[in-house]
């Protein structure tokens, strides 16, 4: 088919796809929620731009970035952030006001505690692209809101009518962007919270009912499964909490003998070490988490420290015995330590009663499920490894990196920012790959060991690997 | 509480490996465009025929089909594929799988109890969370692309026969709306847009007795004819909208798909004198119509706009004329039965509009609002080409998927 050309092609809309949305590095954590909730959204998902609130949940306060288409904006307030050809025009200081003022008087707060201080700053004008709208000008701003002092963020009625209330057809995608509380499991994030959007019956703008406590609290939808997950993501993101334990364990294979670890113990009772200590463990945070949830109080910083002061005192024993024998007592007593930490993430939760009972309960068992992996990946090539000449090598080069690690963490918590800390951090996207030069080595020396050629290996054998794997 | 560090367990790397490989799958699917199959436009003579006739239509068109086609266009009658149009092109809905980052999923169920996402009709204030619209699986059906010359030409022949025969109108303008989407399709829109991009679906079997529907759509379009034992009971909703939104040349002629309604509107609204436009106009503005896809049974409980019963005579006639380019749209003698069925609640049909009068401009908006009959037309921004291009839509609060709700 041919055509009058009566039109100019503007751009080929494929452009618009998947590929090129990667294209625009500022629009493109944008695009990616939008695309998102648009994709799993309805059929009748539309080629009009939506706005955009993304919100980031704090422990005192709701930060969010809008993004507002500026055609709509203009049609909405009156102000001029559109000229003549419909592309977007700079905004200066005096319509950035204007913008400020109409966007605070179109977004209201409110629960329980009463209504939310809501400021609106940092207007600017930009060009994006959602998913099938092709570029378009918009406006973007800061928005903070702040609830009445001490009152809970998790639970509150956002009334949205920003351009809604004028251009009908217009809708406003709300997303929970992040959240410090832990109230919403990272793996759901971003997570959309509603859509702003004209009732085409009643002509009426509903609130936005956003309850995150109801949801990760468990009551009648599936809070047990929810909790245990977040009690293994919870290990799993802690490297702290897995270096700590890993560390305690890492003599359980030796025999202390004067003020040395020596020779090794037979394999029957380094398990029932491991058994011992990580019971121990188990016990030790599970009552403070407990006392925690219920609501004893968790100085957070100071018990931030202790963890990494905890973490020392382990590289240092697995260097030279401080505490033979007694690793499940001091297991159990840092353990205590640790689940007030724990005990932190839970009870931004809000939980009381049955819900608490069962939320402690299924966070719990999601920790001991990251800890029992946790123990079961590294252990097993470990104790064969004691049995090699490598082992002290490799004990005591882990045990001064975890020290140096921990040393960082105890720095930056209490206020002593090194780059030790953030080195530290980095650690740990590198230890499942750890973990496999562990096995892969453990394999090697039980297959030399096996086809009996080769006696134990020499001290400066093949397993310089896992020590070069630790010091990276 | 506890510093989070980025860590990843063994775990996790699996999970993110394996959902990236899953979402390169998708992608890949969904990158994969239709071929352009040519076809026989629009060679075959359109046939008169009555709604009796559908049935056996229906039926030669599928007997046409080898096994796997007709697997795809035999469809339940369930209102989640009835509900299931939409305006846009297929590869629109169903391409956005893709775009999700590490991961892939969309936000799941444990999203928050504040709001579904919209969709659903807000109808009655809880958002059903568009439980009709099948969202990003794409329109149910047969898809044009594998059709042969002679099996477009018996699909041509069963839609003459549940469509209007007048110029510009009924079929005459599905075969200029799919010239249009061809000429979309080589103006910068590309693989997915064109007449092979459109699907044909029967939900439920062909029958004289009980109940199916023919659903017919792609991108701008949507025919819904549902049928009650033979007889027509529902020929909405009726999408139909356009792009180019200009002439387009079809088999040598130049045309104007969707031209006439437009023309109507501007007619029917340069009739009125200063109080009426006055009663007529919307204080608020419309970028899209109000009730597109998914948003069924959401019909506004008070009616805006003047009342048909300020118009004169002439006005009437107007009114009645903007109404017939729509229901003009299905077979000659189903149109004319609605059509006297609306002008009988003439009086009661509110008209109303947003923008300005001539319904020319981007953001210009008509609705007719009835007992009945429920008609938007949009003027937005155009999408593959520049200026306007237009949506509108035809509902009947009564016999909308002849009254299936849910």
């Amino acid at each position: 088919m041919t055509a009058t050309p009566a039109r100019t092609p503007r751009r080929p809309l494929r452009g618009v796809r998947a590929g090129a949305l990667g294209r625009r590095v500022a629009g493109a954590v944008l695009l990616v929620a939008v695309a998102l909730l648009l994709s799993a959204g309805p059929a009748s998902a539309h080629v009009v731009p939506s706005s955009v609130l993304q919100l980031d949940l704090h422990a005192d306060r709701v930060d969010g970035d809008l993004l507002v288409p500026a055609t709509d904006l203009a049609t909405a307030s009156g102000l001029p952030l559109v000229g003549q050809d419909g592309a977007g025009a700079p905004v200066d200081a005096e319509t950035a006001d204007a913008v400020a003022g109409y966007l605070t008087d179109n977004v209201a707060v409110t629960s329980d505690a009463g209504d939310w201080e809501v400021r609106v700053s940092d207007v600017a004008t930009t060009t994006t692209e959602q998913y099938g709208t092709g570029t378009f000008p918009a406006v973007t701003a800061d928005v903070v809101l702040v609830p009445p002092a001490g009152a809970d963020v998790h639970r509150f009625e956002l009334d949205y009518d920003a351009v809604v209330h004028q251009v009908v057809t217009a809708d406003a995608y709300v997303v929970l962007r992040s959240d410090d509380t832990g109230a919403v499991v990272a793996g759901d994030l971003p997570a959309s919270l509603g859509t702003v959007t004209v009732d085409t019956v009643t002509g009426t703008i509903p609130a936005l009912q956003v309850d995150l406590t109801a949801d990760t609290g468990g009551g009648s939808r599936a809070g047990f499964p929810e909790m245990v997950a977040l009690g293994v993501s919870h290990v799993a993101e802690g490297t702290d909490h897995q270096l700590f334990l890993l560390t305690l364990l890492l003599p359980a294979p030796l025999l202390a003998a004067a003020g040395r670890w020596r020779a090794t113990v037979p394999a029957r009772r380094t398990v029932r070490r491991i058994t011992g200590t990580t019971l121990a463990f188990t016990l030790g945070h599970s009552a403070t988490l407990a006392l925690g949830a219920l609501g004893l109080p968790v100085p957070g910083r100071a018990v931030e420290a202790a963890i990494a002061v905890s973490i020392l005192v382990a590289a240092a024993h697995a260097v030279r015995p401080l505490f033979p024998g007694r690793e499940p007592l001091v297991a159990g007593v840092f353990g205590l330590v640790h689940g007030l930490a724990f005990a932190g993430t839970l009870s931004g939760l809000d939980l009381s009663g049955g819900e608490l009972v069962r939320g402690l309960l299924g966070f719990n068992v999601g920790i001991e499920l990251a800890q029992l992996a946790v123990v079961l990946l590294v252990l097993p090539p470990l104790v064969v490894l004691a049995r090699t000449p490598a082992h002290r090598r490799l004990r005591v080069a882990a045990a001064v990196l975890t020290g140096v690690a921990a040393t960082g963490w105890l720095l930056d918590r209490v206020g002593v920012d090194t780059p030790l800390a953030g080195a530290a951090d980095r650690l740990g996207p590198a230890s499942p790959w750890l973990a496999g030069l562990l096995w892969v080595t453990a394999v090697v020396v039980l297959a030399r060991a096996r086809t009996g050629s080769v006696p134990p290996p020499a001290p400066v054998g093949g397993h310089d690997v896992p020590l070069a794997g630790s010091a990276r | 509480m506890n510093p989070r560090v980025p860590t990843t367990s063994l775990a996790a790397s699996a999970a993110v490996l394996l959902s990236l490989g899953l979402v390169g799958c998708g992608s890949g699917d969904s990158g994969d465009s239709s071929s352009a199959s040519t076809s026989a436009s629009a060679t075959s003579s359109p046939a008169t025929s009555g709604s009796g006739d559908v049935v056996a239509l229906a039926e030669a068109f599928a007997a046409t089909l080898d096994e796997e086609q007709a697997a795809a266009l035999q469809q339940d009658y369930t209102f989640a594929n009835a509900s299931n149009w939409s305006n846009l092109p297929d590869a629109l809905l169903t391409g956005g799988g893709g775009a999700a980052p590490g991961g892939g999923t969309p936000p799941s169920g444990a999203a928050p109890s504040g709001g579904a996402p919209s969709g659903g009709a807000p109808s009655g204030g809880a958002p059903s969370g568009g439980a009709g619209s099948a969202s990003s699986t794409g329109r149910v059906g047969l898809q044009t692309d594998s059709l042969t010359d002679e099996q477009w030409s018996a699909l041509e022949d069963l839609l003459a026969g549940v469509t209007g025969s007048a110029a510009d109108e009924g079929f005459d303008e599905i075969l200029q709306h799919l010239a249009a989407d061809d000429y979309l399709a080589d103006n910068g829109g590309g693989d997915d847009y064109g007449r092979g991009d459109y699907f044909i679906a029967f939900l439920g079997e062909p029958s004289d007795s009980g109940t199916w529907e023919l659903q017919f759509g792609g991108h701008h379009l949507a025919v819904a004819n549902t049928y009650v034992d033979g007889a027509l009971a529902g020929a909405t909703p009726s999408f139909r909208g356009i792009e180019p939104l200009g002439t387009v040349e079809q088999d040598g002629e130049t045309v104007q798909p969707e031209q006439q309604e437009q023309a109507a509107f501007a007619a029917l609204l340069g009739s009125l004198d200063d109080d009426q436009l006055a009663a007529a106009q919307l204080s608020q503005s419309y970028g899209d119509i109000l009730l597109g896809p998914g948003n069924d049974w959401a019909f506004p409980e008070t009616s805006e706009g003047l009342v048909g019963s300020e118009l004169d005579d002439e006005q009437k006639a107007l009114l009645l004329a903007a109404i017939a380019t729509y229901v003009g749209d299905v077979d000659d003698a189903d149109a004319e039965t609605i059509l006297a069925g609306y002008e009988g609640e003439l009086d009661d049909t509110h008209v109303a509009f947003s923008g300005t009068s001539s319904v020319s401009e981007v953001g210009d908006y008509v609705r007719i609002d009835g007992p009945s009959v429920w008609i938007e037309f949009s003027l937005q921004n155009g999408i593959v080409l520049d200026g306007a291009h237009l949506h509108a839509v035809w509902r009947d609060k009564q016999s909308d998927y002849a009254g299936l709700t849910s």
